[in-house]
């Protein structure tokens, strides 16, 4: 269980040699269940990635807390692992290479590490290309190596920051696809920002609305379309389009509201 | 690759025929002939020590250019990574990079003598600060993005540097001894002409004041020789380590 609690953020920034405060989020509430999936929607601006950072324990918030079952978040753990839109592989190493390096950063001996390096790399269909150097893979091919990177250190909780946003529209289709194949499986608890409404909808237990300046949570909502979900049948659906309708008409009245 | 080897190899034609053709109908001492110039060189390395002075320079080389390679990495390493170091250091390394070198040899005769540890300080100044500067600088800007992963994946200080911000700036590190080397032969000669006169330096001194122009080339020559196959060494050094990289360099 995921517990954020009252958490906000204000980043300095230098305008024109002044330093203004900005403030990424203000008392955001919310709470993630084992095994959900939930996505962050939200205008760039939001606080969204920020929020997920703070999650991972890569920067800290100057008030309120998250509680990762009971514990307080002060650094990066094992029990999480990031998925990153840039894919942030390392461009010396192999695929192989790339998935084996979250191993090797907690000590996993050389043999064990290539194995499960391996079986994951087979499990997101790259079994093929271990020894390809990353520029040498579509976006698509790099981010499921992104993937098998984060699930190779087994975590409990997923966290995902915009994963197909650079990738083009047909991929990130499929990919959104393999991912719910993967939970459904793996049943991992996953954090997913996005600004995708389409993508929010379809993959998550429940979408979180997001409005900027300050960040704050303006709205949760439950996604009860049944799973598994076939794609070309949910996105047809009427609560599908209801639903992306709803989320676009309160992020309409949200960013309204701030201008 | 085989383009450019047949290109190189045509070019050197070239430029050898012209030489000959213009020496031998010039007639002047200036310009000897090229195939004077080779027979100087066959006699120089028979008789002449060319071989031995050399290997003296060589040496020099060596140790001065492996001193500045481990000090300049060492350096840039730290200024890169401790802002502190670098604001200490900045000031002295830009202005010892943008002056010249040479200045420096009075201060070098009076603090080594005119012996060997002189020349290999001229040619560990000459290359030393290119090489701090370009690892510097490739430290400094390591990728945030991957800085910041494996800072979430849980990498320990010493993992950060040794698995991602030193890879990372090894395409900058290597610019860098790519730089170094071809200062540092420079170094190596002007050493041998400005302090002791002992290696390829001196043999050019020596030719060049006798207006032994056939044996002047050919020193020369082979100068131009050793600095080619440094560089060629370095490159392919380089394209070991960074076969990674993408090229982007045009078949």
């Amino acid at each position: 269980m995921v517990e954020i609690q009252r958490v906000s953020k204000t980043f300095q920034k230098v305008v024109k040699e002044k330093t203004v405060e900005v403030k990424a989020l203000a008392d955001v509430d919310l709470s993630i269940r084992d095994k959900e999936f939930v996505s962050i929607i939200g205008p760039s601006g939001c606080g969204k990635t920020t929020l997920l950072r703070i999650i991972d324990g890569l920067i800290s918030c100057d008030s309120g807390q998250v509680l990762i079952n009971s514990r307080k978040v002060t650094s990066p753990g094992p029990d999480r692992a990031v998925v990153f839109q840039t894919f942030a592989l390392l461009p010396w190493r192999t695929v192989l290479g790339n998935v084996e390096f979250s191993l090797e950063l907690r000590g996993v001996p050389k043999e064990e590490r290539t194995q499960i390096g391996r079986s994951y790399l087979e499990l997101v269909g790259l079994a093929e290309f271990e020894h390809h150097f990353p520029h040498e893979l579509s976006g698509g091919m790099q981010q499921r190596a992104g993937l098998a990177r984060a699930l190779a250190v087994n975590p409990q909780i997923l966290l995902m920051d915009e994963p197909f946003g650079s990738v083009d529209a047909q991929t990130r289709q499929l990919l959104q696809e393999e991912l719910l194949d993967l939970w459904q499986r793996e049943k991992k608890t996953v954090v997913f920002v996005t600004h995708s409404m389409d993508e929010a909808v379809y993959l998550s237990d429940r979408v979180v609305i997001m409005t900027p300046r300050p960040g704050h949570v303006a709205e949760v909502l439950n996604v009860p379309l049944p799973r598994p979900r076939s794609p070309d049948d949910v996105r047809r659906s009427r609560e599908f389009v209801e639903l992306t309708n709803y989320i676009w008409e309160s992020l309409k009245k949200a960013m309204r509201r701030e201008r | 690759m085989n383009h450019r080897l047949t290109a190189n190899l045509a070019s050197i034609l070239t430029f050898a025929i012209i030489w000959e053709v213009l020496g031998n109908s010039l007639q002047t001492i200036l310009i000897p002939p090229l195939s004077q110039v080779g027979s100087a060189w066959l006699r120089l390395v028979k008789t002449g020590g060319l071989l031995e002075n050399l290997l003296v320079s060589l040496g020099t080389l060596a140790v001065g250019f492996l001193l500045a390679v481990l000090l300049g990495v060492a350096m840039g390493v730290l200024m890169g990574r401790f802002r502190e170091v670098e604001h200490l250091l900045d000031l002295y390394v830009n202005a010892l990079m943008a002056s010249p070198t040479i200045a420096f040899i009075p201060v070098l005769i009076l603090w080594f003598g005119l012996g060997v540890q002189s020349r290999i300080a001229v040619v560990f100044l000459f290359s030393f600060f290119v090489i701090a500067v370009n690892t510097q600088t490739g430290v400094k800007h390591a990728d945030l993005a991957l800085v910041e992963m494996a800072r979430s994946f849980g990498a320990k200080e010493w993992q950060l540097f040794y698995k991602v911000e030193l890879p990372a700036a090894l395409p900058m590190i290597m610019a860098g001894l790519r730089l170094g080397i071809g200062r540092a032969v420079k170094g190596m000669v002007t050493g041998e002409m400005l302090l002791a006169l002992t290696g390829m330096g001196a043999m050019i001194m020596q030719y060049g004041s006798a207006f032994a122009t056939d044996a002047l080339f050919a020193v020369i020559l082979t100068v131009l020789g050793v600095a080619l196959i440094a560089m060629k060494l370095v490159q392919a050094l380089d394209r070991r380590l960074t076969s990674w990289k993408v090229e982007i360099a045009v078949e």
